[in-house]
């Protein structure tokens, strides 16, 4: 019972630490990425390759006066940044990082994950409403609108695979994978409206409209400094790892191993490389799926809000919805 | 109006729905980053000028701070005619003439007239170069000195002590 | 009486005489000269010229005003040419013009290329034919030396003027000047040709009379310069406003020369009547006065700068409560200003008997009378006071009696920044400045009368608008040349603002 219990805390403090001490490489790859796309350098001064320039940051974070706007309202004002890490840090604990490290095995993982993606837009909307800034107000409304329209697409797409998966456990779904095909090339169509709903989700360009630096200027964090605004700068990158490992585990395999990987595991002999290799290719499609936030970020340009809803409404969910009947026709005439 | 070889769209057209599809233009645009990427990250190119380390050569008729050139008995050119402070546009130059003691005059030079004082104020220059062109003493010039960020507004203002330079060319 | 001579007046006098000037017809009087009837109809700049002047001799030495008359087969210079009948003239033909090019190449020929020193550059004849007539190019090669008088580069003919020979074109309108309007032949030419050079006539002495300042005025180039404006300033940055010297009651005709509200000089104006085209040095330096450093330019009460309306309050309440008042003139006030003053005070001051009186440190002048170091018979005079004639032809001058009579308020009205006359105060009296005063004239008068109350800054001549009558009796009107400092205000201003709010508490009540 307690080895059982050291062996689950250490798995707890190996993802969270693992996810939290990507947040610092993810913005650095954000920064020296856009710089590359763009033919400059980025920060390249501090360490090697410019790795330190991120503990700077962090050290400046710390330091920075901490204010409270005069006329907010206090307590929902500081509540907003203690519980914006919550809802991305427990959807991460349901995904299965491989065979051996699962924390949260749920028969309904899925319907888990949701209900806290659902719940991302709390801090958003409190933060909002509570800095009593007018910019602010408008980037949460933003937000939660631009929430709700995708989310329906989101879970639409997602419904269409359950069909064919046939349960809510994640586990089970990647081994479906395993056995068969990936979801993408099962139904592609779905995956492209999960993979657009998850940008949306996360308030990434080209949706991200709740901070739409050039009306609003920063949205909902305005107000925010310090490591109050460092908080909701952690959490938006820890909401991209969460749904990108969500995206991988739904249409990609999970950590189903990379082709040519269980060749070398089963030529080794040795069982326990599998879960390694195993959180290996979890770690790469997941890595990839970051890559393209970035690479998406600097390539297309912000929708203006109309186009925003226009899409929602107009193409993706009438397009998830035809989906999810063929889908629906197309399991229930071949089971 | 002939446009030659150009080919040209006329972008306020109602779009045609493959045009609003985005198929092509999308992938072309992420093809443009992702080999500005490859080069930045693979082959380590930037178009960067690493400033302090690298500087821009900017060209030989660059204008940057003026200075009044000193001739050969280290004496300034500028003989105070004020036709540099009439010609500036942005009022930067305020000149103060008095009469030259002819003792101070080397053997053999007559100058009878210096200024005073000769200030310029940075701030308000446009750097547009007309009171070097109004010069007829070739005494204010303007150097390829392009670095003028300084601590307070009042150093901004440069005299003519600042100003006064033995220079070959334009330095 | 000869019969045939007074037959020739008749005709004359009936067919008037008429002159062609570049297809002008103009009338003139027998004796008048091209130039001279060019002048009249307002058209000589047509006629370049540089040794002519309307009030000196005829010299004809810079040959730059020839002209061409129909049926002379030379040019005829204008200044010189008496002008006669039927005569046709044409001043920019391209005979003329060639002219004009051959003598300034030849004046340029030694000409210094020195106008970014040369004070001159801007209003200089040269530098202004040059550009019209004038070759752009020199025919000498770098190689050919200009000429250099070394001993007159720089020479100091007095410590008001300084000559410049290498400038000189040897057009000797300062020669002329000394010979015949200040009648001092202080200058001269020597020598001929290439080594023609203007010298002091006794070099111990230098340039002594005190019209020097013309002399730089009259020389069309920058050979000779006024000291107190050399280097101060180049005369394009100037504003000029015609005003009038208030220097003495002579009331000469100037232009102020002025940027951003400092004044650099004064020029003579043009006036027939009363100066001609002079002034003298002590009045071409009278500018100086009007920025001194001592100048009270912020309302003052007991001792200390205070605001306008607390020295108004207080100012209106002495007027109120006074018994029997006395307000005092210095004649450099504008006539405008005594009229104001004595129509408008009496209402204010209900109390009892306000009395006006103007005083001068100068007694009635004579205008014969001698020469002395103050006065000379062509402008200066010994009333250092521009309108005493103004102001007298108003008030009666002050006398003991009248300090003693008056007890309890006495107000002195300087207008402009002349002399403060000596007040002679038996007793102390309740006392208020008003006007143009310095530092010195607040000590000179705490001298016998400690009780100064308070001093209200005026404006003087440059700053205000108004009339001067001269001591010939002409009056003439000005306007302001310059902004006065912020804190002094002209007379009706600060009446205006008096009776406002004394109105306001009438109707209050």
């Amino acid at each position: 019972m307690v080895t059982e219990m050291m062996v689950l805390l250490a798995k707890v403090v190996f993802i969270f630490a693992l996810c939290i001490g990507a947040v610092p490489f993810c913005v650095w790859f954000e920064r020296r990425g856009s710089a590359w796309m763009q033919g400059r350098l980025g920060p390249n001064r501090l360490g090697p390759f410019g790795l330190f320039q991120l503990v700077a940051d962090m050290i400046k974070f710390f330091f920075k006066e901490s204010f409270i706007p005069q006329n907010s309202h206090k307590f929902l004002y500081l509540l907003a940044p203690a519980i914006a890490l919550v809802p991305p840090m427990a959807a991460i604990a349901s995904i299965p990082f491989c065979s051996e490290i699962h924390l949260v095995n749920l028969n309904v993982g899925v319907l888990l994950i949701l209900a806290f993606t659902g719940l991302e837009i709390y801090p958003i909307i409190l933060s909002g409403w509570a800095s009593n800034n007018k910019y602010s107000m408008l980037g949460a409304l933003r937000a939660s609108s631009q929430l709700i329209s995708y989310e329906i697409s989101m879970s639409m797409a997602l419904l269409s695979m359950l069909l064919v998966y046939g349960t809510f456990d994640l586990t089970e779904i990647i081994r479906y994978q395993q056995e068969h095909h990936w979801g993408v090339l099962l139904n592609p169509l779905a995956a492209l409206i999960f993979w657009v709903a998850t940008y949306a989700e996360t308030n990434r360009l080209p949706f991200d409209l709740a901070e739409g630096d050039s009306e609003i200027v920063a949205g909902y964090h305005l107000e925010y400094g310090a490591m109050k605004f460092a908080i909701f700068f952690m959490s938006e990158y820890v909401a991209m790892i969460m749904v990108s490992a969500f995206l991988v585990t739904l249409f990609f395999g999970g950590y189903a191993l990379l082709p040519g990987m269980s060749w070398v595991v089963s030529a080794s002999g040795k069982a326990f490389l599998l879960p390694v290799f195993e959180l290996f290719s979890f770690f790469l499609k997941v890595a990839f799926f970051m890559f393209l936030f970035v690479w998406v970020r600097w390539s297309l340009p912000r929708f203006r809000f109309d186009q925003l809803m226009h899409l929602g409404w107009n193409i993706l969910f009438p397009l998830s919805l035809a989906n999810l009947l063929l889908m629906g026709a197309v399991a229930y005439f071949l089971r | 109006m002939s446009t030659g070889n150009i080919k040209t769209t006329n972008v306020s057209r109602p779009y045609t729905w493959k045009e609003r599809l985005y198929l092509l233009t999308i992938p072309k645009g992420f093809l443009v980053t992702l080999r500005y990427f490859i080069r930045g990250f693979f082959l380590r190119k930037s178009n960067t000028i690493s400033y302090p380390e690298e500087r821009r050569n900017y060209s030989e008729r660059f204008r940057g701070m003026h200075f009044i050139s000193l001739d050969e008995n280290k004496l300034e050119n500028c003989t105070a005619c004020y036709l540099c402070q009439t010609v500036c546009p942005a009022k930067c130059i305020t000149i103060t003439a008095e009469e030259r003691d002819p003792k101070e005059n080397p053997v053999g030079v007559a100058k009878e007239k210096r200024p005073k004082a000769f200030d310029i104020d940075a701030l308000r220059c446009c750097f547009c170069g007309m009171c070097e062109e109004a010069c007829p003493k070739d005494a204010i010039k303007m150097s390829r000195n392009y670095e003028l960020a300084v601590h307070t507004r009042e150093m901004a203002m440069y005299d003519l002590k600042h100003l006064s330079r033995e220079v070959k060319n334009r330095g | 009486m000869d019969l045939s001579n007074t037959d020739t007046t008749k005709t004359k006098t009936k067919a008037p005489q008429q002159i062609t000037i570049d297809g002008q017809s103009l009338s003139f009087t027998p004796g008048e000269t091209i130039m001279q009837v060019a002048e009249r109809a307002g058209i000589s700049k047509r006629i370049a010229h540089f040794c002519y002047h309307p009030s000196l001799s005829i010299a004809g030495t810079c040959r730059m005003c020839a002209v061409e008359v129909e049926k002379v087969a030379k040019l005829m210079t204008s200044c010189s040419t008496p002008a006669t009948n039927g005569m046709v003239v044409y001043t920019n033909s391209e005979k003329v013009k060639a002219s004009r090019n051959g003598v300034m190449e030849f004046l340029l020929a030694n000409h210094p290329l020195d106008c970014p020193v040369c004070d001159q550059a801007g209003e200089c004849s040269l530098q202004e034919y040059n550009y019209e007539y004038g070759p752009s190019t020199s025919r000498f090669g770098d190689s050919e030396e200009k000429r250099v008088f070394e001993n007159a580069t720089t020479l100091k003919l007095s410590p008001l003027i300084t000559l410049n020979m290498n400038r000189c074109i040897h057009c000797e309108r300062c020669v002329r000047f000394c010979a015949e309007i200040t009648e001092t032949h202080e200058l001269l030419m020597v020598n001929r040709g290439h080594h023609k050079e203007l010298t002091l006539a006794d070099p111990s002495k230098g340039l002594t009379s005190d019209y020097q300042g013309c002399l730089a005025d009259v020389c069309p180039v920058g050979a000779l310069t006024f000291n107190d404006f050399r280097f101060k300033k180049r005369v394009w940055f100037l504003k000029q406003h015609p005003s009038i010297c208030d220097g003495c009651s002579r009331g000469c005709n100037i232009e102020v020369h002025s940027e951003d509200d400092i004044v650099y000089r004064y020029t003579p104006r043009f006036n027939q009547e009363i100066n001609k085209h002079w002034m003298c040095d002590e009045g071409r330096l009278s500018y100086h006065r009007g920025h001194d450093k001592n100048r009270i330019v912020a309302p003052y009460f007991e001792g200390h700068e205070c605001e306008w309306h607390t020295l108004l309050a207080d100012f209106t309440k002495s007027l109120k409560s006074s018994k029997s008042a006395l307000v005092v003139f210095t004649t450099d006030a504008t006539s405008e200003e005594v009229a104001t003053l004595t129509s408008l005070l009496p209402q204010l001051h209900k109390g009892g008997p306000i009395n006006f009186r103007y005083i001068s440190s100068t007694p009635d002048e004579n205008p014969n009378e001698n020469q002395d170091e103050n006065q000379d018979q062509l402008l200066r005079r010994k009333d250092k006071t521009p309108n005493r004639q103004g102001v007298a032809s108003k008030l009666s001058p002050i006398s003991e009696a009248d300090f003693q009579s008056f007890n309890d308020l006495v107000i002195i009205f300087k207008g402009s920044t002349s002399k403060l006359p000596r007040l002679a105060f038996s007793s102390s009296k309740h006392l208020y400045l008003w006007g143009v005063f310095l530092l010195e004239d607040l000590e000179n008068i705490r001298a016998s009368n400690p009780n100064i109350r308070g001093v209200l800054p005026g404006v003087h001549t440059l700053e205000k608008s108004g009339s001067y009558t001269n001591c010939d009796g002409i009056t003439q009107t000005f306007t302001a040349a310059i902004r006065p400092p912020k804190l002094c205000v002209p007379v009706e201003r600060i009446l205006s603002k008096i009776l406002t709010t004394v109105t306001a508490e009438g109707e209050a009540k």
